[in-house]
């Protein structure tokens, strides 16, 4: 989970160290990721947040697809036989 | 309040306080008990993944967003400096400390700065970006990794 300075460096180092380009992330959307699984972090009652709930966090900032579904058999998990 | 739930709070509070690891010694002592229990503890808030622990199943390497070893990832507050584990995390410092804060990083290809200012509000106007290889349903694979 690394910073870039543009999508064109995103590109430059997937592909020179081999790694498959993936959705980005503006840095309002990763504040919202931030707020939501640290904000109540020091707190008595702080917990993480469980798939259903992942689901729906990254959905309402905008973050779809495969790629962030915390149960995906598409991108999770080897393809099934 | 158990043992597990104040073991798991001063962990927390000694990383916002001190800006780095607690050992178990320290943490026993705050809470009041015995090494062996709270080493015990530790190992069950591994398993939770509430902490990632180094190869000697006690020192801390990660109580998320702190890192317990340094990293390129370091975030300053008016009063400490910390590192934290991610790009994410780096945001999640002040997010959980809810203090201003400043994000000093780097871009992963071009090693260029990044200092970028968090607020209660959340950075400063930013068009810098957040990439991530691993998808969602594998980070905790090897989450050093991820």
């Amino acid at each position: 989970m690394l910073f870039f300075r543009s999508e064109e460096r995103v590109r430059e180092w997937c592909t020179a160290n081999g790694y498959p380009r993936r959705p980005l992330v503006r840095m309002d959307q990763l504040w919202e990721l931030a707020r939501e699984w640290y904000s109540t972090r020091l707190q008595p009652d702080s917990r993480r947040p469980a798939p259903p709930e992942m689901r729906r966090i990254f959905a309402r900032i905008g973050l779809a697809g495969d790629f962030w579904d915390p149960q995906s058999d598409t991108f999770g998990r080897p393809p099934r036989t | 309040m158990e043992l597990e739930l104040r073991t798991k709070l001063a962990i927390y509070e000694h990383f916002a306080a001190a800006g780095r690891r607690p050992s178990v010694a320290d943490v026993a002592a705050r809470v009041g008990a015995a090494v062996p229990p709270v080493r015990e503890i530790f190992g069950r808030l591994r398993e939770q993944r509430v902490l990632v622990l180094e190869e000697d199943g006690e020192s801390i390497r990660m109580a998320p967003p702190f890192s317990g070893i340094p990293t390129q990832h370091r975030v300053t507050t008016a009063s400490a400096s910390y590192y934290a584990n991610c790009a994410w995390d780096a945001l999640g410092i002040p997010a959980a400390l809810h203090q201003p804060a400043t994000v000093h990083s780097r871009c992963e290809q071009t090693l260029e700065p990044l200092e970028l200012p968090v607020s209660d509000r959340g950075p400063e106007t930013s068009d810098w970006l957040f990439h991530c290889v691993v998808p969602a349903a594998r980070w905790w694979d090897d989450i050093v990794f991820t």
